[in-house]
């Protein structure tokens, strides 16, 4: 085999018809194999996974109050309603992926163990000795900590939670779509 | 009358013939018929036909190697038990582990035996690794057979990975998330993983089915073909032990 190389190598024209084959049939056994591997790897791949779809449907938006924050745990989503309009966030821990869960108090046990928390940038709240409780989310695997807002606090989180898009349906209730995330500032006015 | 005890004899000289094909060397009264035994029979060929006390000295090997392979027995047994109960899919897997624990006769032995020679083969596995490395076993000419060691480490290792998923709870199903977005993490191919891993986006019914093939065949298909050459090395290369 190697020798057979080394002759098409140093004078292709000493090759014999017996080399050529040789070679031509190890080419064509490489690129068959390689062929099947690629089939291999690429079988694993699922084309359709038959999945929750990202987009789907909550109440209208009359259902929530200005200032509420709303869990649907079934979809992993939260759609708080701030008096400057609504926005939805993907209630995905950007730690390692697990689900945080909603506290009214996420902040005092913190403040009163002696933990400087710093100041949420969007709303520029901050827990202090004298004000210690914020509501927000504690991922419930590592501890990350997060403002009703979505933005990281405390724990391992590096960032802060995905905002996804949301708007109001033609039927009048809210559409929130999970496969597009929206920047921080995005706000839908009703 | 005559013919009757032809028959009798002839049967006896039968059954005679077939416990002579089973049993070749008759009793191993001597250390000929012994080292015969063994040099031929398929069970006893693991076997080396002589042994030096020295070589398998407890305070030396601790078993522990044996104790590894005692308990993947012990796994592949009562895993096979397990699977006549268990459906791997989101709609079953809960209540039939919850069944095998609750309904099923002596399915909470079998499942806690399961359960409990799956964390101590991690151990024995682990402390065997650390046996031949404090030994200094690993050395040349063995140390193709650490590399085979080593393999089975991770074998056994992911194992425990996969099997951790198939209660389907809400340990499992988080434990299973934490961990595929670890390999997420991975420069360029973290997230071609995940996806190849959970075959999708989220820990579901692909997941858990990929695991649970994984688990019940690829995994111990491996492991049991390693294993195989690695005890062959241990045959060939001799053992560490005290001379």
């Amino acid at each position: 085999m190697a020798a057979d190389f080394r002759r098409l190598i140093e004078d292709s024209r000493e090759i014999s018809r017996r080399s050529f084959f040789a070679i031509a049939g190890w080419a064509g056994f490489t690129l068959a194999s390689l062929i099947a591997l690629y089939q291999s790897i690429r079988w694993l791949y699922p084309n359709a996974t038959y999945e929750d779809p990202p987009a789907f449907k909550a109440d209208p938006p009359s259902s929530y109050a200005v200032g509420s924050t709303t869990v649907i745990i079934d979809k992993r989503v939260v759609i708080n309603h701030d008096p400057n309009g609504f926005y939805a966030i993907s209630l995905i821990c950007t730690h390692l992926g697990c689900t945080p869960r909603y506290f009214p108090d996420a902040t005092s046990d913190l403040v009163l163990a002696g933990t400087q928390i710093a100041k949420d940038p969007d709303t520029g709240q901050q827990a202090t000795k004298a004000n210690p409780v914020l509501p927000g989310f504690k991922c419930p695997c590592h501890g990350s900590r997060y403002f009703r807002d979505a933005v990281n606090f405390f724990g391992p989180a590096p960032r802060p939670m995905d905002r996804v898009h949301l708007e109001v349906a033609p039927d009048g209730k809210l559409l929130i779509d999970r496969s597009v995330i929206v920047d921080r500032s995005f706000r839908l006015k009703v | 009358m005559s013919v009757i005890r032809a028959a009798i004899d002839e049967m006896f000289s039968i059954v005679g013939q077939m416990v002579g094909s089973v049993f070749r060397h008759g009793l191993p009264l001597t250390d000929k018929i012994a080292a015969r035994t063994a040099l031929t029979n398929f069970v006893l060929h693991i076997h080396p036909v002589r042994v030096r006390r020295s070589w398998i000295r407890m305070s030396y090997t601790l078993c522990l190697g044996g104790l590894s392979f005692f308990l993947f027995i012990v796994l592949t047994v009562t895993g096979l038990y397990l699977m006549f109960y268990y459906v791997p899919s989101t709609n079953h897997a809960y209540q039939d582990m919850r069944d095998l624990q609750f309904v099923v006769t002596f399915g909470g032995l079998i499942r806690n035996m399961h359960r409990w020679a799956a964390h101590a083969m991690v151990i024995t596995v682990w402390l065997h690794m650390a046996r031949v490395f404090l030994t200094g076993a690993y050395k040349k000419p063995r140390e193709f057979n650490w590399g085979v060691g080593t393999l089975l480490l991770l074998i056994t290792l992911l194992l425990s990975f996969t099997g951790y998923l198939l209660p389907w709870d809400q340990l499992s199903i988080w434990a299973v998330t934490v961990g595929t977005n670890m390999a997420k993490y991975a420069p360029i191919a973290g997230p071609y993983t995940r996806y190849l891993l959970i075959g999708g986006r989220v820990v579901g019914d692909n997941a858990l089915l990929r695991f649970y093939v994984l688990h019940v065949v690829g995994l111990p298909l491996a492991a049991f073909l390693l294993m195989v050459v690695h005890f062959w090395r241990v045959r060939k290369d001799g053992f560490s032990g005290g001379l």
